[in-house]
């Protein structure tokens, strides 16, 4: 596989450029759907391709095919060096400063132990579809639905400094839903089985059956909820509910692309401007956040990234205080790093790399807390669990989130749930509420599949994890009138 | 792939032997794609794809399977035969209804002799005046100037078939100061240079204009929504409540409403000039014109071809665009007509805060002004705001001309004077 992707970097180098690299992906996918009783599809997919980027005269060029031969690989390095030269038209002022990085040959597999396109049918029908009939037997359940999706990504990597890179990665999400009707009002609630790098194994039975229950229980009890009070409260989130948070205010607002100005034309900038790099107070010293993309199961572990750099594990905030950014090779010299962080990723063989979100974790406390020690701390407050409504600036400092069920917390315990609840604060004051984080057995990793970036947009993964976490004096309004 | 090209693969492909019911979808892009930031090109890309759709139905069950080899024959056949060994192992689904099997006129609304002439030159040459037009004011611009050449075709094994060719050029610029920016946008079939460097000029304009913003205290304000706000908006409101059988069936806003949203008419027309679009889907369906509101009352909503076989109505398959009438009032009359007020040049990040009420939040962008007087009289600070789209319509004071604008799905939307939008917090 790697003859032709050495092929395109040779005829590359032979035209002059400093650099070139290729990609062949193989991706396969399969969604599996259920409505009700029945499935209401199951789509597979096939897809597969190179990507040819050189760097001519300190301008890129891109194209891609996907077919893969030696004369299609010959017009495709042709075509990307006649961007390249289209690209000089309007050069960056210094070229490009590519960090260097040692070339390497290896190969990485995730961790799959039940391959899932080797899973039938009938299985996974099974699975969504009890799960489904276990939600409907709730009176109140009106709807109920589910996927499964399941993905293989193979990838072939070269370049003009003698890397050969190979990965072999499957990751899967699953989601099961309820609709609840009635009191002139509906209401959804859903448990999402942690996506991750795994194979079928990650799908238990039992553990769908009694998640449908209880989400049908509780998508019939949020109609009856009162609406959310409004102003400042404590608030408590579960694992899934911050990992969301923790991607929209501390994953974008630390890649070093958007610090640079590189997606102003749409995801936007950041307020973490370089001079705040090791002194400034991101949170609490109850918050340290560690990128990881060498994390098992994690979704952004991939082995390497797509500017051939291996996966790496480094401090983004350390106890309260800014560290350094996610980086590819065409950024580490803007904040004076010698090597790349290794952060860079394409979601499709005719896709350029960006800067994307690593693996991203809120560290567990080192004192031994659990749920019920945070939340007896709390006199009046909100327990916001799973994702909701959820949008942040293009700076990433205001942002406003909801969750899948609230409940209030009063004197010290949960009490009734409500309905349309939403925290509303800027990212350095909400994590400098940080007061309280549980210990490591508390602590869950979430998958993020759909992360969008870039203009176009790609489609990343990435994994964020967190244990259940105590914030103090936190605006809370509504996303309904009373 | 021009029509015939497709014709012969598609027949080919209907050919090999099946047992049930086939449906083949081919679609196929080339996009040209430059990305500038700090006035110099960031990303320069040509993306090239095939995707070929085969769904197979046996009795009621259905599956689907794509590959994006159109060149290895073998392959072909082998996922024909795959995807109905896929389908023997799928329930009943009761849903099910036999393929369309509507030969379909190409009506190529959507296809541009000048954007299929655009090359790779063509497009660095157009990035790079504009790149050169912010160096010139001493401004850094961030965009993206996209064209998009496209094929699709469907056709089953009922004797349906379609075709056409479409474009879509999409540029949009960021202008950014030291304290402040503006953005503008050009959307349609076509590009020309004098419509790119408009767009430039006016997000340099926006630009100036927006820097030393001032903290407006965030309330209900009257506020003058620019059409890419309003295309965000409502596009977003679309999706979440216009379905019928949602609708029919208690799990959306519009469920047993009997209020008046405004004055406005929402509708879709695949034929519009200023946003044309294929005129059918990837089921075989046409396009045609629908209306989903007629002068603010709601009419027949989004119908699946199931949804209204059991209701027995026609079906009304999911627009391809959306365009919002307006009153035809300038940008600038709108400002003059306002006393105290907001104008926003966009929106960002809208997501959903209760579909019951169609309540969403979002930030304004690039550009929002105080106006007094009817006058623009200085910047403000971004702010969010918290709003159901349905109290949006039904609060239209006035509104402008209809132009062609959306972020990821073709709208043409009006500006709207808007009475009491909800701003609820600062921004940066």
């Amino acid at each position: 596989m790697f003859e032709l992707l050495k092929l395109a970097c040779d005829i590359a180098t032979r035209t002059g450029c400093q650099f070139a690299d290729a990609r062949y992906l193989d991706i396969r996918k399969q969604r599996v759907m259920s409505r009700d009783h029945a499935l209401s599809g199951c789509n597979d997919s096939e897809d597969c391709g190179f990507g040819v980027r050189v760097l001519y005269q300190g301008s890129w060029g891109f194209a891609s095919s996907p077919n893969y031969s030696a004369a299609e690989v010959e017009q495709v390095v042709t075509l990307a060096l006649q961007i390249a030269r289209a690209s000089a038209r309007a050069p960056r002022a210094g070229g490009v400063q590519w960090a260097p990085e040692p070339p390497q040959k290896f190969s990485y597999r995730s961790d799959c132990r039940v391959d899932p396109f080797a899973v039938s049918l009938e299985e996974k029908a099974g699975l969504l579809v009890s799960a489904n009939e276990v939600m409907l037997k709730n009176d109140a359940v009106k709807r109920a639905q589910g996927y499964l999706l399941f993905k293989r990504v193979q990838r072939w990597y070269a370049n003009s400094e003698g890397a050969e890179l190979h990965s072999d990665v499957t990751s899967s999400e699953s989601v099961i839903w309820a609709i609840a009707v009635g009191q002139g009002d509906f209401q959804d609630r859903n448990w999402k089985a942690p996506s991750c790098s795994r194979g079928f194994e990650a799908y238990d039975r039992t553990e769908f059956l009694a998640q449908a229950e209880r989400v049908a229980a509780e998508a019939e009890e949020k109609l009856s909820a009162r609406l959310a009070p409004e102003g400042e409260f404590d608030i408590v989130t579960d694992s899934e509910n911050l990992s969301l948070t923790i991607h929209e205010s501390v994953g974008h607002a630390t890649e070093l692309d958007r610090v640079m100005g590189y997606e102003v034309s749409m995801a936007g900038s950041s307020f973490v401007t370089r001079d705040k790099r090791g002194r400034f107070r991101y949170g609490s010293d109850a918050v340290t956040l560690m990128a990881d993309n060498t994390l098992e199961h994690g979704l952004a572990t991939q082995g390497f990234d797509d500017d051939g750099v291996p996966g790496q594990r480094w401090e983004i905030v350390k106890d309260g205080i800014f560290q350094t950014y996610s980086s590819g090779r065409e950024f580490a010299h803007y904040v004076d790093e010698e090597r790349s962080r290794g952060s860079c990723r394409a979601d499709h063989w005719s896709s350029i790399p960006i800067v994307r979100i690593p693996n991203l974790l809120l560290m567990p406390g080192k004192q031994e807390l659990g749920p019920e020690e945070l939340i007896a701390d709390v006199r009046h407050g909100l327990y916001f669990e799973g994702m909701d409504s959820f949008s942040i600036d293009q700076w990433r400092l205001n942002f406003q989130f909801g969750g899948n069920a609230v409940w209030e917390i009063r004197n010290g315990k949960k009490a009734g749930m409500l309905k349309a609840a939403l925290y509303q604060s800027r990212t350095p004051t909400f994590w400098n509420a940080c007061d309280a984080t549980c210990d490591a057995s508390h602590w869950r990793a979430h998958g993020i599949m759909n992360c969008g970036k870039g203009d176009p947009m790609q489609i990343a993964q990435m994994t964020h994890g967190a244990a259940p976490t105590r914030f103090r004096n936190i605006r809370i309004c509504r996303g309904r009138d009373a | 792939m021009k029509r015939e090209q497709c014709e012969n693969l598609i027949a080919g492909i209907l050919a090999i032997p099946h047992a049930g019911e086939l449906q083949v979808t081919l679609h196929g892009s080339e996009r040209l794609g430059t990305r500038f930031n700090d006035c110099a090109i960031s990303q320069n890309t040509l993306k090239r794809q095939h995707t070929l759709t085969l769904c197979a139905r046996l009795g009621q069950k259905q599956t689907s399977l794509s590959i994006n080899r159109l060149d290895d024959r073998e392959r072909i056949r082998r996922s024909v035969e795959q995807v109905f060994a896929n389908c023997e192992h799928m329930p009943d689904d009761e849903e099910l209804l036999p393929a369309p099997g509507n030969r379909l006129e190409s009506r190529e609304h959507a296809y541009s002799e000048e954007t299929e002439a655009l090359d790779i030159d063509s497009v660095g040459r157009r990035v790079g005046d504009a790149c050169h037009a912010g160096a010139a004011a001493g401004i850094d611009l961030a965009e993206l100037l996209c064209v998009k050449k496209e094929f699709a075709a469907y056709a089953d094994s009922a004797g349906g078939f379609a075709y056409e060719r479409s474009h879509l050029c999409d540029y949009h610029v960021t202008a950014s100061g030291a304290d402040g920016s503006g953005w503008a946008e050009h959307k349609g079939v076509s590009l020309t240079e004098d419509a790119l460097m408009r767009a430039t000029r006016r997000a340099i304009d926006k630009c100036r204009g927006a820097q030393h913003p001032k903290v407006f205290e965030p309330r209900p304000a009257t506020v003058i929504l620019e059409p890419q706000a309003v295309g965000d908006l409502l596009s977003m409101a679309f999706w979440c409540g216009f379905d019928q059988r949602a609708a029919d069936e208690g799990r959306s806003a519009l469920s047993d409403f009997n209020e008046v949203l405004g004055r406005l008419s929402l509708y879709s027309d695949p034929a519009s000039p200023l946003f044309p679009t294929v005129a059918f889907n990837s089921g075989g369906e046409a396009l045609e014109k629908a209306v989903w509101l007629d002068q603010g009352r709601p009419q027949q909503l989004v119908t699946s071809r199931y949804w209204a076989s059991q209701k027995q109505i026609v079906a009304k398959p999911s627009p391809a665009n959306l365009i919002l009438s307006g009153d035809g009032s300038s940008l600038e009359d709108l400002i003059r007509g306002t006393a105290d007020g907001i104008l926003v040049t966009r929106f960002w990040y809208i997501r959903s805060t209760d579909p019951k009420t169609l309540g969403f939040t979002g930030m304004t962008r690039d550009g929002t002004y105080r106006i007094e007087n009817g006058a623009v009289t200085y910047p403000v600070v971004d702010m969010r705001w918290n709003d159901s789209a349905l109290r949006v319509l039904g609060q239209v004071i006035d509104s402008g001309v209809p132009v062609a604008t959306g972020e990821f799905f073709p709208m043409v939307m009006p500006a709207l004077k808007v009475d009491a939008f909800n701003f609820t917090s600062l921004s940066n």
